[in-house]
């Protein structure tokens, strides 16, 4: 009588398998267009960036753009990748259970014989299932650069520098399905997640500019970059942080959803 | 089992400072078809959500097949089918592949009858759900609801937005069910929708259970609108006197009166003299429901105003 297989984790898939297909080729096609730009400008980068008071350089990540590790942190791991991915995970995290709830297409399956926890952790493992392709087509995109055009990163600390990535963009869309399954508004969900990622982009900038330490602490993109996976490989104490956003996150939120009233 | 499926008793909820339930009390039999009548925000999708453990009372008591919704849980819904009052579907999916994931949901119980139950109400499987309009939404709770066979269906507004043909065909889906044996409730706004499949029907009223009584004797509560026309003045005291014979009124040769019980003392009287022309028509069930809506204290106090507005 029990729900077949994971029958939840499915159907979120069915319903995104779309928008995941379009976020991966854009996602892919930015990565290629910005790591082909190195071979052109990657010498004069440093140039150009020279003129730049350093306090604005290292706030922008561009104090070691002139090496090949350097533009591609400050490009696609410092930028565009985490930012695209948050976008799209802190979306779609706020949408699969607080969002359904709210315009009711969610009725159906919570009425249906599945428990609620049993709801709520396959359709958290279905997000962590989409970002897990976007950053895997984001990484594949990074190592087909490599070669390409002439970047030398090593594959290992580029696959180290994806996982921290990877972690942190799951960390926020955990965040925001969590607080979103808690309280039964998506907007409560998203604007929690959008919220502290934004604080945490901002401290790692203002640390980077202005070297506060305490700042750079406290935000999980300086947990990402902070220890250069790109230069040094895998910071475990970083990726064990970022773990932690989910860690705690996932099973508050699932305790809560367990406990209240839905569809009000 | 117990041959109770469903009891409310002093069913309490709500929503913040809104109270939707009153001391709610429910009893419905096995195998009965239960209509559940009230005005909008009555409380009735409050209770159906109540037993689904979509929403915890607040105070009070419901059960399911004797068991809480909390404490049923999952495998308790399964031995139900539910039509929500406002059915949602969204998603780029189509109709069968949204079907088959309820289906999926339940275990695979009522996979192979969502084909056949598609061609029954024409519906077009291939059509993504977001595309449907509200009757084919409809179709498609429908159809979820009822594919499985539950041994007990809740179905909140069944036949609204849905046209008269369909309409008679989700009735006719709530006799099959019944005749295999399940167990019916549904709300509505109004009797008429379910009357004709009701074995018994509760009349709710912000969040209380009003009355609860048969569809027949409804009907013989309601009585019937007499009207008979003499060849000369009939004595209005005399017809008064009869029992069962109430509100009468003489209008020259015609006489005109509520009846309720049998019409045989009545006619009798009536054959005393010379009768012209006569009719009889069952009161609509409809206006005893929307005095019921209009005052307090059931139907009862409702019966006796209803004419003299
Ligand atoms: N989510 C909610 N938050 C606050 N109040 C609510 C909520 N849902 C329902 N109510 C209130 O609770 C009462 C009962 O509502 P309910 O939806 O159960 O009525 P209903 O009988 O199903 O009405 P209808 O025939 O319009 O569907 C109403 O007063 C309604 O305004
Ligand atoms: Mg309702």
């Amino acid at each position: 009588m029990r729900a077949e297989g994971i029958a939840s984790f499915v159907r979120v898939w069915a319903d995104h398998r779309r928008g995941v297909t379009g976020w991966g080729a854009a996602l892919a096609g930015i990565t290629f267009m910005y790591l082909a730009f190195w071979p052109m400008m990657g010498a004069d980068m440093q140039a150009m960036v020279e003129g730049m008071p350093e306090a604005l350089m290292r706030a922008l990540g561009y104090d070691r753009i002139g090496t090949a590790a350097g533009y591609l942190e400050a490009v696609v791991y410092g930028l565009l990748g985490p930012v695209l991915l948050l976008v799209y995970g802190i979306g779609l995290g706020g949408r699969v259970i607080a969002g359904q709830e709210e315009d009711g297409t969610l009725e159906l399956d919570l009425a249906a014989p599945v428990g609620r926890s049993r709801l709520y952790w396959e359709r958290l493992a279905a997000v962590w299932a989409l970002i897990t392709t976007l950053v895997a087509i984001t990484t594949l995109a990074v190592l087909a650069s490599g070669p390409l055009f002439d970047l030398g990163v090593s594959v290992v600390n580029v696959l180290a520098t994806s996982l921290a990535m990877w972690l942190l963009v799951g960390g926020f869309s955990t965040i925001a399905l969590a607080v979103g399954a808690a309280t039964g508004r998506r907007g409560a969900g998203v604007a929690a997640a959008a919220g502290l990622a934004t604080l945490a982009f901002v401290f790692r900038s203002v640390a980077d500019a202005a070297g506060v330490d305490v700042l750079a602490a406290l935000s999980p993109f300086a947990w990402m970059l902070g220890g250069e996976p790109l230069v040094h490989g895998l910071d475990a104490l970083g990726a064990a942080k970022l773990a932690l956003l989910s860690v705690v996150a996932a099973p508050l939120g699932a305790w809560r959803f367990a406990r209240r009233d839905l569809m009000v | 089992m117990s041959d109770t499926v469903i009891v409310a008793r002093g069913l309490v909820k709500d929503y913040g400072r809104t109270r939707a339930l009153d001391g709610l009390d429910l009893e419905v039999r096995a195998g009965e078809v239960y209509g559940f009548i009230g005005p909008n925000g009555a409380g009735k999708s409050t209770t159906i959500r109540v037993l689904l453990d979509l929403l915890r009372p607040t105070a009070g008591e419901a059960r399911v097949f004797g068991l809480t919704p909390a404490a049923g849980g999952p495998a308790l819904r399964a031995r139900i089918g539910y039509l929500p009052g406002e059915l949602a579907l969204g998603g780029r999916i189509s109709a069968g592949e949204h079907l088959h994931h309820l289906a999926a949901l339940r275990g695979g119980r009522g996979r192979d009858a969502i084909d056949a139950l598609a061609e029954r109400f024409r519906l077009d499987l291939a059509r993504p759900v977001r595309t449907l309009s509200k009757g084919n939404k409809q179709k498609v709770g429908v159809i979820q609801a009822f594919m499985h066979e539950p041994e007990l269906l809740i179905l909140d507004e069944p036949t609204s937005g849905l046209d008269p043909l369909l309409q008679y065909e989700v009735l006719a889906l709530v006799r099959e069910a019944s005749a295999r044996g399940a167990t019916v409730f549904m709300s509505s706004h109004v009797l008429r929708e379910v009357e004709t499949v009701a074995d018994r029907v509760a009349v709710i009223r912000e969040g209380k259970t009003v009355d609860v009584d048969s569809v027949a004797g409804l009907r013989r509560r309601a009585g019937q609108r007499v009207s008979l026309r003499f060849a000369e003045a009939p004595d209005a005291a005399a017809a008064a006197a009869i029992e069962g014979v109430e509100q009468v009124r003489v209008d020259d040769h015609t006489l005109t009166c509520l009846l309720r019980g049998e019409p045989n003392e009545l006619l009798q009287w009536a054959a005393r003299g010379r009768v012209l022309a006569w009719s009889a028509r069952d009161r609509d069930l409809e206006d005893l429901f929307l005095d019921v809506y209009r005052n307090h204290g059931g139907l009862a106090a409702a019966e006796g105003d209803h004419d003299a507005r």
